[in-house]
């Protein structure tokens, strides 16, 4: 038998796709799969977590609470005036009682902002009274977390952040370091609560916020002011850090301002009054 | 920030591994090609352990050995593609490139000493891993051996 030389044939063991195009598909795959799973288990855990009880809802704020507290590296205010005119005065008066009761945490610095976590731990930031003008504009700010409150908005977004945060452990992508461990879960989980609430959460807590304030003072007046001189200044938003503090976890001020606007007239809601002045501290 | 940091990182690594690892790989397969080519004429055959080779007045064992690594996009890429399935497209030069090489170090071995052809040719893949864990880069080991005679 002799032996003839041929060409090796090339690509026999090696498939003829673009590498980068390979890595595409597997990316646009698991992204849109994880995505499905996401939104689904999401849902499903929205579903759940306002099923929860008040009892366990304040063990979870709790919990949330001792991990939020010192990842904000803001002066915690124990005993000041302001701190008891807003928990003994203005809150009671718009909210009245809830379950689990409402606590005020205040916080000495200058960020204009609060927020509120699941066990009704409402957060609010010097910087915020220093801003507003008067008892309304406060009183309409309250509100607002207080509506969001009712709604169990925070514990939604925690059940979506814990699905998240699993989904992400399972990928792999997460915390690589303690992939066992709850605690850490739980206190990143925390973090993640300074996410975004849906512009539909948002709306429906200002639709509230502003009709609880109505009740309150027989008018909508000056309520809004706050959120118009925000507005003013959303343009220049990149110098004004403290400001931007506030749009980073609200939606655009403008947008807000108009849907209120139309809702007061739909609901033929009287939008001028007395101005309530806040209290000299 | 940190998380900024950690996907800016990533990014480059992957950016490193797909540059550095394509450039490479066609370096290395342009050498292969040549000299593939150029060693074409002695026969490599996977036949001869068993029928008798009356012409053969002498005969030696030959290894060729090579270890290749991936690269980091190419981890990434099966790593994603072991969560759905399918080819490992990633890793498919990869051996191809190896199993090539050894038999290529085999046949230079077996020309130097003057082999006429190269028998019962026979090849072996096995992994190396850096380090235990997913993140580590894969090297894999392809050896081939063959006997080599002169007639």
């Amino acid at each position: 038998m002799k032996y003839t030389p041929k060409p090796i044939p090339e690509g026999i063991n090696v498939t003829p796709q673009h590498p980068l195009l390979d890595f595409g598909y597997l990316i646009a795959t698991i992204v849109l799969i994880s995505a499905l799973i996401f939104f689904s288990l999401g849902w499903l855990a929205e579903w759940l977590a306002i099923k929860i009880s008040p009892t366990t809802e304040t063990q979870i704020g709790q919990m949330l609470l001792s991990t939020t507290m010192p990842a904000l590296s803001s002066n915690v205010l124990q005993t000041d005036p302001r701190l008891d005119y807003l928990q003994n005065n203005l809150l009671p008066a718009l909210a009245g009682k809830t379950q689990p009761p409402l606590t005020v945490h205040l916080f000495d610095d200058d960020i204009i902002n609060a927020a509120i976590l699941p066990g009704g731990h409402i957060l609010v930031w010097t910087g915020l009274l220093k801003a507003v003008q008067s008892e309304n504009e406060l009183a309409f700010v309250l509100a607002h977390e207080v509506a969001h409150f009712k709604h169990r908005d925070p514990l939604r977004m925690l059940g979506r952040s814990l699905v998240m945060l699993s989904l992400l452990t399972v990928l792999g992508i997460g915390n690589n370091q303690s992939l066992a461990g709850l605690p850490s879960l739980v206190s990143q989980t925390g973090e993640l609560i300074g996410l975004q609430y849906s512009r539909q959460q948002e709306q429906a807590a200002d639709e509230e916020a502003l009709s609880n304030v109505i009740q309150h003072y027989g008018h909508g007046g000056q309520a809004l002011d706050f959120f118009k001189r925000l507005a003013e200044k959303e343009p220049q938003r990149g110098g004004e850090l403290n400001i931007s503090r506030y749009f980073s976890t609200h939606p655009p001020t403008l947008e807000r301002l108009a849907q209120l606007a139309q809702l007061a007239k739909v609901r033929g809601w009287t939008m001028t009054g007395a101005i309530t002045p806040l209290p000299r501290w | 920030m940190g998380n900024f940091l950690e996907i800016l990182i990533f990014l480059s690594l992957l950016a490193l591994g797909y540059f550095a690892g394509r450039y490479f790989e066609r370096k290395h397969y342009k050498s292969i090609r040549l000299r593939e080519s150029q060693m074409l004429y002695i026969p490599l055959v996977t036949f001869g352990a068993k029928p008798p080779w009356p012409n053969a007045k002498e005969a030696k064992l030959f290894v060729g050995c090579v270890v290749i690594s991936t690269d980091y996009f190419k981890t990434i890429s099966a790593g994603l593609r072991n969560l759905v399935g399918g080819r490992v497209m990633a890793y498919e030069t990869l051996l191809d490139r190896g199993r090539r090489e050894a038999l290529l170090r085999l046949k230079e071995q077996a020309i130097e000493w003057g082999a006429s052809q190269i028998l019962n040719v026979r090849l072996e893949t096995s992994s190396i891993w850096g380090a235990e864990g997913k993140q580590s880069v894969g090297n894999v080991e392809v050896i081939a051996y063959g006997t080599g005679i002169k007639e």
